[in-house]
């Protein structure tokens, strides 16, 4: 446990691999160094939203328990969404894209990058809608493709959130759900692997209690 | 406080965005502007007069459905051809986003697909199933929105859609802007809408009723004989406009013996003079005895110097039989046509005529010579008719109020 180094108050570590805090006190974005911590700035306060996650809600998908442990909020032109952070322990790193009320659960897959096509998206180039990429034998089609820019952020997380941040990022559906996202940002780019999920079907546990709603007798726990 | 507050920034109303965060377009329900709430400053995308009318499902009800409990936070106003529909989107923070589609009269229930059908335009695949294409590409165009959208929604917006079918359940195909979505559509009744949503009225914004003065009854006592006079006397008083604005009458008479199977046209039934600057015409249709026959009549009255024509049709009709109830008939041998607002002329009255049997037609006569069986019709024309049909609305327009009143006061007799 650290201290917020600009106002005080307790920093909880959610994960410990996390090098980002953003105090939610004073929105500081906390960097942790060792023992140290150091104030990297204000971000920006989240905005309202409805959203039926929060930090400690549980996700439990194939025999793992994933644990929301931080959120950055994305802007683009047309509308903006939600990237929860997952931590489940085995040092893969996931997040939960919540968009249009539904949900994308994807995990790392950095070799994925190796392939001649996204080496031009990781160089800077441009992927249009309706490119497709066949993994694994499932043929995705990119269905959307946006700039986006950083809203605000709460919770720990792995690059600093400050507002300005911006990335490119490609979203790939298959048949089946299945859905393949690239992102590109002044750190290079990523991929990540996943698919598209109701919120029932990731059995979460710990909601957020939206007021003037009840949560559904199957989610609540 | 979850839903959050902004104010329209043409109408200074204010308004909930009830799916904060999800939502990106917000339509004022009051000036119908469109707003961007994506994000935390709100901004005008497009200033409007007039918000869309006549919504069965006020946004803001809540209803339960498939054991959700959801709320209709937008609305859309659509139309493709000549058919217009109305789609509401409810939202439940926990459940995400559905469709409720109103068309003629019937619900559907409507969920986006994650997993996308494959195929073709003819039939697609989608869990195991085949569906079929139900009709052809459409173009589809928003002609009103209310309420918030999780995309960007405006007037005017048109989309390509095609629908599949399987049984009651439709895949529906919209495509436009680049993108492709697909939508479950399953039936719903009426019975479990008015159930979920409670009874919602067509006009949800409707003034709170004037109340009753029962406590004045001597109030009404004094006005209740004017109301009535007064009704009398507009009733005597329009009565006697109609007939001077009838205006002569003419009449002019023939006969066209309609056949089986086939259309006699043209058949003129002789000539009037329209001598006001506009007349009534009045068109009846007699026919002889004939039973479990229909005779389907096109009228025109041609006007002899411009060759214009006004088309109206006419039908005479009577079937008889016998079932459990015991015997019945149904329809009458002769028939009223009324053109109205025919102007100042003279004019021929032609009539098509096409006789038909019932249950079905008799089957065409193989030996050729025998004459076809015919029904003859008498057609008589004339103008400066009466339009009693409006007297008579008129009679039970002027009587409504004091009926009312009459009814309230003798149903209060009975609560002293």
């Amino acid at each position: 446990m650290t201290d917020c180094p600009s106002c005080g108050a307790p920093l909880p570590v959610r994960s410990a691999a996390m090098p980002y805090a953003t105090c939610a006190n004073c929105q500081s974005l906390v960097m942790r160094e060792g023992l140290a911590a150091q104030d990297m700035g204000k971000v920006a306060v989240l905005p309202v939203d409805v959203s039926p996650i929060q930090l400690g809600t549980t996700l439990h998908v194939e025999d793992m328990v994933l644990q929301v442990v931080g959120r950055v909020r994305w802007g683009w032109t047309d509308g903006s969404w939600n990237e929860w952070l997952l931590e489940g322990g085995d040092g893969v790193e996931r997040w939960l894209g919540e968009a249009m009320g539904a949900f994308m659960l994807t995990a790392a897959r950095p070799d994925l990058l190796d392939r001649p096509m996204l080496h031009g998206f990781a160089a800077g180039g441009e992927i249009a809608v309706g490119t497709r990429l066949d993994i694994e034998g499932v043929s995705l089609v990119a269905i959307d493709c946006k700039e986006a820019q950083c809203l605000g952020s709460e919770g720990d997380l792995p690059f600093p959130t400050l507002s300005g941040r911006t990335m490119t990022s490609i979203d790939f559906r298959g048949p089946n759900r299945e859905a393949v996202s690239l992102q590109r940002d002044d750190r290079g780019a990523s991929a990540w692997l996943g698919y598209y999920s109701a919120l029932g079907a990731l059995m979460p546990r710990n909601l957020r209690a939206v007021d003037g709603w009840t949560i559904p007798r199957e989610l609540a726990q | 406080m979850t839903a959050r507050a902004v104010s329209c920034p043409n109408c200074g109303g204010t308004l909930e965005v009830r799916a904060a965060g999800y939502s990106v377009n917000l339509a004022c329900r009051y000036c119908g502007s469109l707003l961007d709430v994506s994000r935390p400053e709100v901004a005008l995308i497009e200033a409007h007069r007039r918000a869309m009318q006549g919504l069965f499902l006020p946004l803001g009800t809540r209803g339960t459905l498939f054991d959700v409990e959801w709320e209709a936070i937008g609305a859309l106003r659509r139309k493709a051809g000549l058919y217009t529909w109305d789609e509401y989107l409810l939202f439940n923070p926990y459940a995400g986003y559905r469709w409720l589609v109103l068309s003629d009269g019937a619900w559907q229930f409507g969920t986006m697909l994650l997993d996308l059908p494959d195929g073709d335009d003819d039939t697609v695949a989608w869990r195991g199933a085949r569906y079929t294409r139900d009709g052809t590409a459409e173009k589809t165009r928003t002609t009103a929105v209310v309420g918030e959208f999780y995309w960007r929604v405006r007037e005017g917006d048109t989309v390509d859609a095609l629908s599949f079918e399987r049984g009651d359940t439709v895949l529906s195909r919209e495509g436009g802007g680049g993108e492709v979505n697909w939508t479950q559509l399953i039936p719903v009744s009426g019975d479990t809408i008015t159930e979920a949503f409670g009874r919602v009225s067509r006009e949800p914004r409707r003034r709170a009723p004037r109340a009753f003065k029962i406590a004045e009854p001597e109030r009404e006592a004094d006005d209740l004989p004017a109301m009535l006079g007064l009704a009398c006397a507009a009733l005597v008083l329009l009565l006697l406009v109609m007939v001077f604005v009838s205006g002569p009458v003419e009449r002019a008479s023939g006969t066209v013996a309609a056949p089986f199977g086939s259309t006699r046209e043209g058949v003129k039934i002789g000539t009037i003079s329209v001598r006001r600057p506009w007349q009534f015409v009045k068109v009846t249709a007699d026919a002889g005895d004939f039973d479990n026959r229909w005779v389907d009549l096109d009228y025109s009255l041609v006007d002899r110097t411009t060759g214009q024509s006004i088309d109206a049709y006419g039908i005479v009709e009577h079937y008889s039989g016998r079932d459990s109830d015991g015997s019945w008939t149904e329809g009458s041998r002769s028939g009223t046509t009324l053109l109205g607002k025919v102007p100042r002329g003279t004019y021929d009255l032609y009539v098509d005529a096409a006789a038909h049997a019932w249950p079905s037609d008799p089957p065409p006569d193989t030996s050729g010579w025998s004459l076809a069986e015919t029904i003859t019709v008498s057609i008589n024309v004339e103008t400066g008719a009466l339009p009693w049909g409006n007297w008579w609305t008129a009679a039970v327009l002027l009587f409504l109020f004091p009926g009312t009143v009459i009814w309230q006061r003798l149903r209060n007799r009975h609560w002293p």
